[in-house]
């Protein structure tokens, strides 16, 4: 029976852990090409549900039309936040402003406020209060296999997590903005040398990883039933680890150890209090920090 | 050399005397103040008063760090958290009073601040601001759940207000003037330090540290030694917040306390002390006074924040004219006598 009830943590986990690996993704694409942590991307999260509960109260569509259409607007949220907070410091694109630190720290703090300011609007215009999704949209029921019941949710999240991931990898390797994308991730200023337009690339990674975070939020939204205009923070921050984790810059590492901060947060309620298990992923983050600096996945890169 | 000194000093203008500027500032901050605000009226604006100092020695402190040592620390509130419970829990528990808890709070937090710079200050860039956001959410996640020790989000009440040798009257004024001898000091410790041999060596690092290690310094031990100072001084923050507000929660020293005291140093301009007091002044008094209007605090910080990084990126008063001002108007450093003025080496 106990046994029973691990497997169930561990399922609990991969799913939690999808969701961080959906948002980490957005992370590890946009620090590809601009080398900047974008601390807005929980912000995306955020807007995602409510994006999605706004359509449900106003329009109330099936789900499978909700999560398109969050996509889409986060898409929007994407291009939005690119126009705001990054697009502004990259005036001067010469190769010594390209690498220098202060252009990059003012790009870092400039998404910081950017995420401060929206997070707080959202807190005036929804109220700092849990809202609730209508029961009707909720992903609760339970399947049952034998002893090993999960819910519907669960379900939804590998599988369009997976179909996510799947048309990200297409996207990357058989289409021409995906290997834009990836060449501006190289090298900027060379894919400016060989006639990429880096601004529309940079644009197209924004609206990937925002849409890749916007449906993160709304399949926790489906899930759990409840938002809030404070729920970006902590899983931002737990996707920012993995990405960490993962070594920056690597799509594939990022996932894995998305998958693994989950499943342990999960494991971890079995033996601690619930309160202690944020200290889960923070105690990964500092011992892969201190033993592995480049991450678990990272290729050696040049200092910076 | 003489004569390139003498016409700088032409360029200026007249100088006040270092010794008179001074003595205006603390005729300002100890008599001017306290008199303008009792005029006015209000034990409430000596909270502000008092806070707005608190976030003076915290902005300071910051800076220190992030602006001259060029470390971005994103859990600088952790380590104020850390002075404000050890201040609390050594004047609750074991009575001990204002002149003890302040020092020791300093010194909890900047022990923690030693102990986990030494893993993590080999970590570069990105790398260590991460770093410092995990460790502040550690240091946030075992105060709200180790509720045996800390009293978990309940927070800790009824902490004793402030006593000087077993005086404790324990009005606004008494507090607003502790606090003022308090932060004066601090940003005089601080001012030296940053003008000194001893700070150029840590502006070289934050330039170059491949180079400044090349030129014979101890780059990690420099960065430990400034960031184990830096919690120092956030710890006596600390221990002044929990000792003229009586209460204090896991809740005040978040994420959200480490952005605000970091977006005081970029507003003010990073590496420059006088630009981080003034962002701090600015960024606690603004949404005080628009507070009437609804509680925009967060969003007045966000944007003012956005605004300066977009149309001020070196800050209101940029580290170079800082560095001027400091060394010029207050014979900080190199003025005058190159000789005799230069301390550490």
């Amino acid at each position: 029976m106990i046994d029973i009830y691990f497997v169930q943590q561990i399922i609990n986990g991969l799913s939690i852990g999808l969701v961080y690996a959906l948002i980490a993704i957005g992370f590890t694409l946009i620090f590809g090409v601009l080398n900047v942590v974008n601390f807005a991307h929980g912000e995306v999260y955020t807007i995602g549900a409510f994006a999605g509960l706004m359509l449900i109260t106003w329009i109330a569509p099936p789900v499978l039309a909700i999560v398109l259409m969050v996509l889409a607007a986060g898409a929007f949220v994407g291009i939005g936040l690119e126009r705001l907070a990054f697009r502004p410091f990259r005036r001067f694109r010469d190769e010594a402003s390209l690498k220098s630190r202060a252009m990059r720290e003012a790009t870092l703090l400039s998404s910081l406020a950017v995420s401060i300011t929206a997070r707080e609007v959202m807190n005036l215009a929804f109220g700092s209060q849990m809202q609730t999704i209508p029961h009707a949209y909720l992903l609760q029921r339970p399947i049952v296999f034998g002893q090993l019941s999960i819910t519907v949710g669960d379900l939804v999240i590998f599988v369009a997590s997976a179909l996510m991931l799947a048309s990200l990898q297409f996207m990357l390797f058989r289409t021409r903005i995906g290997l834009s994308i990836r060449a501006v991730s190289n090298s900027p200023l060379g894919a400016r040398y060989v006639g990429i337009d880096t601004d529309r690339a940079i644009v197209a990674t924004f609206a990937i990883g925002s849409m890749l975070g916007a449906a993160a939020g709304i399949l926790v939204g489906l899930y759990d039933g409840m938002i809030t205009p404070q729920m970006g923070f902590a899983p931002g921050i737990k996707a920012f680890v993995a990405m960490v984790m993962g070594g920056l810059s690597s799509i594939p590492g990022a996932v894995i150890c998305a998958l693994i901060l989950g499943v342990s947060e999960s494991v971890a309620t079995e033996f601690l209090a619930s309160g202690w298990k944020d200290l889960v992923s923070y105690s990964f983050l500092i011992v892969t920090l201190v033993f592995f600096p480049q991450g678990l996945f990272g290729v050696g890169r040049e200092r910076a | 050399m003489a004569s390139a000194v003498s016409a700088r000093k032409n360029v200026s203008g007249p100088t006040i005397p270092p010794a008179v500027l001074k003595a205006m500032l603390a005729i300002f901050l100890f008599i001017i103040v306290p008199v303008a605000l009792s005029w006015i009226g209000g034990g409430y604006l000596f909270q502000v008063a008092t806070t707005t100092l608190i976030f003076i020695i915290l902005a300071s402190s910051l800076n220190l760090v992030t602006g001259t040592a060029g470390l971005l620390s994103l859990g600088h509130a952790g380590f104020y958290g850390i002075g404000a419970y050890a201040a609390a829990l050594l004047s609750t528990r074991l009575g001990l009073s204002f002149l003890a808890t302040l020092p020791l709070a300093g010194v909890a937090a900047g022990a923690v601040g030693v102990l986990v710079a030494l893993p993590t200050m080999r970590l570069v860039s990105i790398y260590f601001a991460v770093a410092t956001l995990g460790i502040g959410e550690m240091i946030y996640v075992i105060l709200l759940n180790w509720t045996g020790f800390t009293h978990g989000p309940m927070g800790i009440r009824g902490i004793p207000p402030i006593d000087l040798l077993g005086w404790q009257p324990g009005t606004p004024l008494f507090d607003y003037l502790v606090v003022a001898a308090v932060t004066a000091l601090s940003l005089w410790a601080m001012s030296r330090l940053m003008h000194s041999y001893y700070g150029n060596a840590l502006r070289a690092v934050r330039e170059d540290d491949q180079c400044a290690d090349a030129m014979g310094l101890n780059v990690v031990r420099l960065k430990i030694e400034a960031f184990g100072v830096s919690c120092f001084f956030a710890g006596i923050a600390g221990a002044l917040f929990c000792h003229t507000a009586g209460f204090i929660s896991p809740d005040q020293f978040r994420f959200a306390e480490s952005i605000n005291i970091l977006a005081m140093v970029v507003v003010g301009g990073l590496g420059s002390l006088p630009g981080a007091v003034i962002g701090a002044a600015l960024l606690i008094i603004l949404p005080e006074a628009l507070r009437s209007f609804g509680d925009f605090r967060m969003i007045a910080i966000g944007s003012i924040m956005f605004l300066s990084i977009l149309l001020q990126p070196k800050g209101l008063l940029g580290e170079a004219s800082a560095l001027d001002l400091l060394r010029r108007q207050f014979g900080q450093g190199w003025s005058g006598n190159f000789a005799t003025r230069v301390g550490w080496r």
